[in-house]
């Protein structure tokens, strides 16, 4: 048979490698600054743009999107090509998708410190950016099945079967979790409200994690391992059922991001029940790499590339063993909203995914370069100072983790909390975030080397822009046996639908109920929509970044009752955020929950402690916002913002949006007034009036109902 | 200093638990004159010996084996096959756990997949992986069985109202034993204490100086130590505002989150800090208060 004569894009795949080292290290210094922030604020150097609230999505971002996501194509453009024995189907779509990407990037870049955010994590983007992500998406998916359905090769590669999940499953999670109601160019409300929102964003964080750090990079394990190796694959049974158990069963565990929270019970015990069942099928993964590498372990010891790659696979057996246990309630009660979950996803992000990309750029650059390492020794070193990075990260922010939880829950004999003033525990771990600065500075110094090592290297060799090959046709040929599965890997179209089918089950079996039947979230009568006011400083807040460190969720524990609503004793119900777009219920407990903060301290206190935090709470950690006293409340928005939120459900009166201006300015003289009584001078349009007023909302509505209730006891005696 | 103690214990105990005071005068405080000390030393004796006499029978059993290897090879080559160690009760194990074929068979289940040179082989499932897959989905299913279906465990809220009953019944029963705890500000009498007055300050500095400032000089809230007072300037009253608090003006009401006592012993710090004179005070507030003999009893009993 004739061969034909073809070359396989190497261009594309080293623009890519270029995007990863330079977003990584960009990433990382980010990551650092924000690390060191948490010990001392002076860190944000005292400019808004580069406070913590701003800047921890711009390093979640860029490691997540920009570091790992051109990874990610890279290693796709790579692997694909060869794996398929045919050129990228288009070039060009290769080279959009390529630029498209990188101005995403660069757009949230911008946007992100500029505090232009919908606050929903891992999703942070606006509108136009979710649109630009779509396009480009799109323009990634069409160009990987034009080459999948160009293909020299009859049946689809393990890692090809994960890069269709990753893209069908990537998309549908964008376009539903992005449904939000445009205000303006730069501001838009989430689609859903309260606990719906909840459910659909952590459906979506969780098989962001599943999806985007995960699927891809199986994939490309599954080419660049036995490569390296030079081993077979250890089993393709294994392969097939840990593949499709994974994307069935992955997609029905972001429930457990909301354990003890206001999602009904039976979807959290979904999201328990699912994470464990995850165990195997994530370990399936991890055997097949490790086993992969049975008789040539002995070369382990020598190759730093497979020195990479055990240690990444490992992590990723230890991360998805751990995510699974942190799913069980009882674990989850103490480790949700600590520096533990922080410590968890960083043996994810630093060991699987950074070490994976570390070893397959080790690998890839001296071939596409066509040389050797420019140095081994320092690839050794960079190796070994990167595992003591991720530990020196991992193991302080296991403790503070601990600590902290234990600090927040214990009680003395009398009943009464022991640290009654969150800053006790603060203060306590601190010790612990200097720890794991440091291993962060370690992690990126490493990643420097290599960097060094990687320039040096391509240097020393000569770029192959265009390595040519040769393959035969591909030929229709009747099934040759093997199996059902082996057919099915031949039909690229049915596989994709398949897989489709697979990650909507459950996602539509969790979505669909809590969506249509109202007793999943019972409402409260004395719940209303947030005054004009409120509003503007309800986004203030989004703007600041402020749930970044900040719950809104006062979950059923006495520790937690007694600390953030003594008086009226009660845990955050689900009808107290349907008009929540987005909901604010954080991820993280930095510092104290604020879901019932209203009425605790006075306008004054606010006033006093947003202006200089540690003149207030001495040796707290939060940073100082100047800003919002000098700027003011932007009102020639409220209108567009009135009637786009009655358009997505809150029942603000027909025309409300005409007079909206009044109500805040009225609501805003009041608190001027009252503040003027405590001796301080404040413009009733500064922004701080439009937060303290939102904050001191909080929790109102619910009191305001109790309250009701003993007037209607009293009433009847 | 500090800190780093406190950081090595961290690292110890994983918990912010101090390292404990003096330890009880026991065996280390004098183990040479101690009457157990032969008692301790037959028994560090013993476990020695023993721990000698496991090594040993090891390293025999070792060296026995290296003889009866010795022996299969000689026959092995007498009979002309190439001898192969028998594995290890260890490997056998690890080799039936996984599912293991020997190495050298592996042409026999290599598949006739070649990606880009990457082959498959079509090992079967690692027999303890099929085991721990099967076992969690029944767990799984078991869990959802007895939260949703036989309701036999709690569910959130159910849990929550349980903690909370364990908490009051706990209480109840302390304030029954210690009647002495029942503090209230009908039968306060300030006292020069400095025990109180110490652990007054300590209640101070962590909940109240964020408005009062570390020296009662006021900021958000008002000077302490000044003749004037908002809400009266007895015991009994300085006690019941900080116990019920004055939400219009901010106060915090301490009454569900400190215990009666530190109430006590906060206002009695107050009390203490009067005409202290801080440095920045804040103008005065409120009235003129003068000490009066009489406490005031009128008040009702209140929450």
């Amino acid at each position: 048979m004739e061969l034909d004569k073809f070359s396989y894009d190497n261009k594309i795949v080293k623009a890519f490698i270029i995007a990863t080292v330079i977003f990584g290290l960009v990433g990382m210094l980010v990551g650092l600054t924000i690390a060191l922030q948490l010990v001392w604020p002076v860190f944000n150097f005292e400019f808004q743009y580069t406070t913590f609230g701003r800047i921890r999505p711009l390093h979640t971002n860029a490691v997540i999107f920009a570091f790992v996501g051109n990874a990610m194509f890279a290693g796709v453009y790579y692997s694909m090509q060869r794996l398929l024995k045919t050129r990228m189907f288009s070039d060009t779509l290769s080279w959009i998708h390529f630029w498209g990407w990188q101005l995403i990037i660069l757009s949230a870049a911008i946007t992100l410190p500029l505090g232009i955010t919908t606050s929903k994590e891992y999703a942070e983007l606006e509108w136009p950016i979710d649109i630009a992500i779509t396009l480009i998406w799109v323009v990634f998916g069409w160009n990987m099945i034009g080459t999948i359905l160009n293909r020299r090769e009859k049946h689809m590669y393990v890692a090809i079967w994960f890069y269709i999940a990753t893209f069908v499953t990537v998309a549908v999670l964008h376009l539903v979790n992005s449904f939000e109601m445009p205000v303006s160019l730069f501001k838009s409300y989430s689609w859903y409200a309260g606990v719906q929102d909840a459910l659909v964003q952590w459906w979506y964080g969780h098989n962001a994690v599943a999806f985007f750090l995960t699927t891809p990079y199986l994939g490309m394990m599954y080419y660049f391992l036995p490569k390296a190796a030079n081993r077979p694959v250890y089993s393709y049974r294994l392969s097939i059922i840990h593949f499709w158990s994974l994307i069935f069963i992955y997609i029905w565990a972001g429930p457990h991001h909301l354990l003890y929270s206001t999602l009904p019970d039976w979807a959290q015990s979904l999201g328990t029940v699912f994470s464990i069942m995850l165990i195997a099928p994530s370990w399936g993964g991890m055997l097949n790499g490790l086993m992969t590498l049975r008789g040539a372990w002995d070369r382990v010891r020598e190759d730093v590339v497979l020195k990479f790659m055990v240690v990444a696979v490992t992590a990723y057996g230890m991360a998805t063993l751990e995510g699974p246990l942190l799913s069980l309630k009882n674990v989850n009660a103490i480790a949700h909203f600590t520096d533990w979950i922080v410590a968890h996803v960083h043996i994810g992000g630093l060991g699987w995914n950074g070490f994976l990309i570390f070893g397959m750029l080790y690998w890839l650059v001296p071939r596409m370069w066509n040389t050797k390492i420019w140095s081994n020794k320092l690839a050794n070193f960079h190796f070994w100072i990167g595992t003591l990075g991720i530990i020196f990260y991992a193991l302080p922010m296991y403790i503070s983790g601990v600590t902290q939880s234990l600090m927040w829950k214990e009680f003395n004999p009398e009943g009464f909390l022991v640290y009654k003033n969150f800053l006790e525990t603060t203060v306590q771990i601190l010790p612990m975030h200097m720890l794991r600065a440091f291993g962060g500075f370690l992690y990126l110094t490493g990643a420097i080397v290599m960097t060094y090592n990687l320039v040096k290297t391509a240097y020393a060799g000569s770029f192959i822009a265009n390595e040519a090959t040769e393959a035969a046709p591909l030929v229709k040929t009747e099934s040759s046996g093997g199996g059902w599965h082996h057919w099915l890997e031949s039909k690229p179209v049915l596989f994709s639908a398949l897989a489709l089918v697979a990650i909507l089950i459950g996602g539509i079996v969790e979505m669909v109920p809590t969506f249509l039947i109202k007793s999943n979230v019972p409402t409260i009568s004395s719940v209303k929509p947030y005054t004009p006011l409120e509003l503007h400083g309800r986004d203030i807040y989004i703007r600041e970044g402020c749930v970044s460190c900040h719950s809104q969720l006062v979950r059923p524990f006495r520790s937690e009752v007694e600390r953030y609503d003594p008086l009226g004793g009660e845990y955050s119900k689900s009808g107290e955020y349907v008009y929540d777009h987005p909901f604010l219920w954080g991820s993280k407990r930095t510092g104290p929950d604020l879901h019932r903060l209203g009425g605790k301290y006075s306008d004054s206190w606010h006033y006093n402690h947003m202006l200089a935090p540690d003149a207030v709470s001495s040796g707290t950690i939060m940073p100082a916002y100047p800003w919002l006293f000098e700027q003011v409340i932007d009102k020639t928005t409220t209108a567009k913002k009135i009637k786009a939120l009655r358009t997505i459900g809150v029942p603000y009166e027909e025309d409300y949006e005409s007079r909206a201006n009044d109500d805040l300015d009225m609501q805003a003289r009041r608190m001027a007034e009252n503040l003027q009584l405590e001796g301080i001078e404040v413009e009733p349009d500064a922004e701080i009036i439009a937060l303290i007023a939102y904050l001191q909302r909080l929790g109102k509505d619910i009191k305001a109902s109790r309250s009701a209730e003993n007037n209607l006891t009293t009433g009847n005696q | 200093m500090k800190t780093i103690i406190s950081l090595l214990t961290l690292f110890l105990f994983g918990s912010p638990v101090l390292a404990q005071d003096a330890a009880p005068a026991g065996f280390w405080s004098d183990p040479l004159n101690d009457p157990l000390l032969p008692f301790y030393l037959v028994i560090a004796f013993v476990f020695v010996v023993a721990l000698l006499v496991v090594i040993v029978a090891i390293y025999m059993l070792q060296v026995l084996n290296v003889f009866i290897r010795k022996a299969e090879e000689e026959k092995a080559v007498q009979a002309g096959k190439v001898y192969v160690p028998e594995p290890g009760a260890w490997t056998k194990f690890w080799n039936w756990i996984n599912g293991y074929r020997p190495i050298e068979k592996e042409s026999e289940i290599l598949l006739d997949h070649n990606y880009d040179g990457i082959k498959e082989l079509d090992n079967h499932l690692p027999p303890w992986w099929t085991w721990l897959f099967y076992g969690t989905i029944a767990w799984g299913a078991v869990y959802l069985v007895v939260y949703h279906i036989t309701d036999s465990l709690p569910l959130m809220d159910e849990e929550y109202q349980h903690e909370v009953s364990i908490a009051q019944e706990q209480k109840a029963k302390l304030l029954a034993s210690q009647p002495a705890l029942a503090i209230d500000e009908n039968n306060l009498v300030y006292e020069q204490d400095d025990q109180i007055i110490k652990n007054g300050r300590q209640v101070y500095v962590v909940n109240c100086a964020s408005c009062h400032m570390p020296d009662g000089q006021g900021n958000i809230g008002p000077n302490l130590t000044d003749d004037y007072w908002l809400h009266g300037g007895s015991v009994t009253d300085i006690y019941k505002v900080i116990k019920n608090g004055v939400q219009e003006k901010g106060m915090i009401p301490w009454g569900p989150v400190l215990s009666p006592q530190q109430i006590r012993d906060v206002t009695f710090y107050i009390k203490s800090i009067k005409g202290s004179n801080p440095p920045n005070p804040k103008a005065p507030q409120g009235e003129l208060y003068k000490e009066e003999v009489v406490p005031s009893t009128s008040e009702g009993a209140s929450m």
